[in-house]
């Protein structure tokens, strides 16, 4: 797609968690497992682009997350940012260097604050640890702006307080204003808005329409949301099962869906006055297992279209339309 | 915007510390605490003021172990000092090694708690089975060995600080033998505070290990190292007066434990002698006592599911 422009790219990224089976059975020399977290994740985001990352819970899109920020380490595929492989880079003044471009916001904003910290400390601390200031008043100006681009205003108001004396919109406005302090070219926003009241979602949500905006940040919005994705996204990648099922531009996604799962979750959404697209009917059953997953497709237990190929053999990615793929055997014909 | 710098205004704070202290006030445990606490500290912080210098056989005032009078409240000892006089002078002696023996063992107990919790792998594991040996290991007869062998080897003379040296030796060793359960207590903290949220954030941020220990997870531990702190002290004053009592204080500066071990050396229990024995002996137990009771209180406010372990 958008190859020469990409800030990061995952190359068939694999998360396995391994089982750690009980002494009985490891006695008995039973083979334990892993549980397949990401299992052969393809996914690349271009500069100043926003990707959503949709799937159910379970489907592995935080785990996604965690290794782009590397608090996970991937067991397999590659992570790129700009080019450069940065999978098993542990080194700490590339991982500073990293951090400095990469910030993540969180999803439960008053458990990702310290509650010993005031506000000014919290948003100060990458500046800090990052070293990217060279004086106190330097730091509370970069202090200030962050906190005003989140939406904070006037910031100084705001530099004592601790995260119990914030409300609940405040609280993720921190949280956005310490990632956006260093100044970074992506962040990953992990289900920013599902903790916040619907009225306040939309103006979290124009915060960071805004960044991209201004400062031609890249956002990969991780959510369960199809239709918030498909309001603030430009591509939208569907995942289930820690692999992608669909993956294209958010109108194709939404208005256009190749694959059952996608239709399904689409169906899922509830709407007002407007009916359910015909063909799929909803969801039925439980997602499967990470450590058990079903042979050849791996939502063909769940798939109304499912046919005794999907039993067998996993589909690949096919091309379904300009920059659209999807992962399914009814995509071929 | 640099008008706008402020200098952390204790608003929140204050009114944390508000609360807290109306709720630990509260408990009749500390309050009987604290009021015994306090009157020691007073006596510890100006022995000359409350009853002149420390009586030695050369300027003792009294006959040898008369009854408590008028003039000796708590009677005399065996060579005529005011036991009255030796007591409170004891008090500075007993609180400082109680209170300096806690100090190392919450620092090494903290150190070790926090390094194995955080690290975890083999780090944890080699640290845990150090502290499983401290743990086992009955504190008072490690020290019982450790303290004549360290006291042979650097000796008993010299000050530092207006203490004698064999006061430091003792000092260090109840803490070196008291921090284990300080130890587990912060390392099963830690593991549950870094599994939380911050510490992911901090991590994005770029904090270093040292400074996501120190200014993350440190903040969140003081509850239980303050609690179990004073619980430590109990248990140091313990120890200190049990050594004394064996004879392993210093004469030159009396604790109530030497007083202790100088009663029972002069025969005071066989003799009838009840203030010489009973005055530091009911010191001893009132200091570690009042402790317990504000260790107790202080974790039942910091934490009214979990009662402390004793």
């Amino acid at each position: 797609m958008r190859d020469s422009s990409d800030i990061l790219r995952l190359e068939n990224l694999q998360v396995h968690f391994p089982i750690q089976g009980g002494l009985f059975d490891r006695m008995l020399g039973r083979p334990c497992g892993a549980v397949r977290a990401v299992d052969g994740l393809d996914l690349n985001v271009g500069r100043g682009e926003i990707v959503a990352l949709v799937g159910e819970s379970g489907s592995g899109k935080s785990t996604v997350g965690r290794v782009i920020t590397k608090l996970s380490q991937p067991t397999g595929g590659r992570l790129l940012f700009e080019g450069r492989d940065m999978t098993s880079q542990r080194s700490s003044s590339a991982l500073r260097s990293y951090r400095h471009h990469v910030q993540m916001i969180f999803q439960d904003a008053y458990q990702a604050l310290n509650p010993r910290h005031t506000t000014f400390d919290i948003v100060a601390e990458p500046l800090r640890s990052l070293r990217l200031v060279d004086n106190d008043a330097q730091l509370s100006e970069r202090v200030s702006e962050a906190l005003a681009a989140a939406g904070l205003n006037p910031p100084g108001d705001f530099f004592a307080r601790f995260p119990h004396e914030l409300s609940g919109g405040q609280r993720q406005r921190v949280v956005i204003a310490g990632a956006l302090a260093v100044k970074p070219e992506l962040i990953v926003a992990d289900e920013p808005v599902s903790m916040l009241d619907v009225s306040i979602r939309a103006q979290i949500l124009q915060v960071l329409v805004d960044l991209r905006d201004r400062h031609n940040m890249a956002l990969l919005f991780i959510t369960h949301d199809l239709p918030l994705a498909w309001l603030i996204a430009d591509r939208i990648a569907v995942l289930y099962l820690g692999k992608l099922v669909e993956i294209g531009s958010a109108d194709d996604i939404t208005f256009k869906p190749r694959h059952p799962y996608t239709v399904a979750l689409l169906n899922a959404t509830p709407q007002i006055g407007g009916a359910a697209r015909p063909g799929v009917p909803a969801l039925q059953g439980e997602v499967p297992s990470a450590a058990r997953l079903p042979n050849g497709c791996r939502f063909h237990p769940r798939c109304p279209l499912a046919f005794d190929r999907c039993k067998v053999e996993e589909p690949p990615a096919i091309e379904v339309g300009p920059h659209h793929m999807s992962a399914c055997w009814l995509a071929e014909r | 915007m640099t008008e706008n710098i402020v200098k952390y205004p204790p608003r929140g704070r204050t009114r944390a510390v508000k609360r807290f202290l109306g709720q630990f006030l509260r408990d009749r445990g500390a309050q009987v605490g604290l009021v015994c606490l306090v009157f020691f500290l007073i006596v510890a912080a100006m022995p000359n003021m409350l009853v002149g210098p420390l009586q030695t056989a050369i300027n003792a005032t009294g006959d040898f172990l008369a009854p408590p009078s008028g003039q000796h409240l708590l009677g005399t000892d065996e060579v005529g000092r005011d036991v009255l006089n030796l007591i409170v002078h004891g008090a500075r002696i007993s609180l400082t090694i109680a209170l300096l023996a806690t100090v190392i063992s919450l620092v090494v107990g903290s150190t070790v708690g926090m390094a194995s919790g955080y690290f975890g792998g083999w780090v944890d594991t080699w640290l845990m089975r150090i502290t499983d040996f401290f743990f086992v290991m009955p504190s008072f007869v490690l020290a019982l060995i450790i303290t004549p062998v360290v006291l042979e080897v650097m000796g008993r003379s010299g000050y530092i600080l207006g203490f004698r040296l064999s006061l430091f030796v003792i000092i260090t060793v109840i803490g070196m033998t008291s921090w284990s359960f300080v130890a587990r207590i912060v390392r099963s903290q830690t593991l549950s505070i870094k599994e939380r949220t911050f510490i992911d954030r901090a991590r994005v941020v770029g904090s270093s290990n040292l400074s996501i220990m120190v200014r993350h997870i440190l903040p969140n531990l003081v509850p239980q190292i303050a609690a179990n702190g004073a619980l430590v002290v109990a248990g140091a004053i313990y120890i200190e007066t049990s050594l004394s009592f064996l004879g392993l204080g210093d004469p030159l500066q009396p604790s109530w434990g030497t007083l202790l071990s100088l009663a029972q050396r002069a025969g005071a229990a066989s003799a009838g002698a009840w203030w010489y024995l009973g005055a530091p002996g009911v010191c001893a137990l009132m200091v570690s006592l009042s402790f317990v009771l504000i260790g107790n209180a202080l974790d039942d406010t910091f934490n009214p599911r979990r009662r402390a372990i004793p």
